[in-house]
């Protein structure tokens, strides 16, 4: 999958896992990326946005992608840098288009119990890209500047 | 996650501790949606200790807010912290729901 393997080499190199559809390995997925930018000096509002878009990617990947199919895999890669932070991650279903989700902030929309996960993502993190007919998603979280916050 | 449920006046208070995530979400469900079948109209839901919220637990929320009204009711959110005030206002959920800076507020129904 990972078109991350063009990228030039980085002092800040990717790391890759593999997952099995259950919505159980997002919760043991997710503290070593926490860990890996609390290290980094990333702040808690960054940490927050992070978790949450990674917890709706990784959701919708699962759920919409792999409709839970336990056969089916969820490849995670992320890296963080000083300045930045960048996810990505592939599913294996059928692909969807991103543009076909509907607003789940409109007036209409708001009773909706469901479709919001995209709309967090690009809301909490400052690039959210779809390739592979929607069945990975880059995402980029550039460090909390001090003293402001890139986040809503 | 976990959450306590007590009687405060004519409410039912649902104090979400921890993080709302999807694993959360079907106990949050099986809690909100299980006091409203009991007969739950009044409903207040505590997020004054919750650190996290994700899209699945958010439309657990509005399942109960739907429910309840139907059942001429509410369920009032008491409480959120920064982060979770942003998701509320970033999903505009806060037009939806009536939100209150603690559960004293929530379940009178007056703002401070």
């Amino acid at each position: 999958m990972p078109a991350h393997s063009r990228d030039t080499p980085s002092a800040y190199p990717w790391t890759e896992k593999v997952l099995p559809t259950h919505l159980e390995a997002i919760r043991e997925a997710e503290p070593d990326v926490l860990a890996r930018l609390e290290d980094m000096g990333y702040d808690e509002d960054s940490r927050f946005a992070v978790r949450l878009a990674l917890e709706e990617a990784l959701v919708n990947a699962m759920k919409h992608g792999n409709r839970m199919d336990p056969d089916r895999r969820v490849r995670l890669a992320y890296r963080v840098a000083p300045d930045r932070m960048e996810i990505r991650i592939s599913d294996e279903g059928e692909g969807f288009n991103p543009v076909c989700v509907p607003d789940p902030t409109t007036d209409e929309n708001l009773q909706r119990p469901c479709g919001r996960g995209i709309m967090l993502m690009r809301s909490y993190m400052d690039c959210v890209q779809y390739s592979c007919c929607g069945k990975e998603v880059y995402m980029l979280k550039y460090r909390t500047p001090p003293g402001g916050r890139t986040t809503p | 996650m976990r959450i306590q449920m007590r009687e405060d006046r004519d409410c039912q208070v649902a104090a979400v501790i921890g993080s709302a995530d999807v694993e959360a979400s079907a106990a949050l469900k099986e809690a909100l949606l299980g006091a409203i079948e009991a007969g739950a109209t009044r409903i207040v839901c505590d997020l004054s200790r919750t650190d996290f919220i994700c899209s699945d637990a958010l439309g657990v929320l509005i399942t109960a807010y739907l429910k309840a009204r139907m059942r001429g009711g509410f369920v009032r959110l008491a409480g959120p912290q920064d982060h979770l005030r942003d998701v509320l206002q970033t999903t505009r959920l806060d037009h939806l729901f009536d939100v209150y800076l603690d559960v004293g507020g929530a379940v009178t129904g007056r703002r401070s």
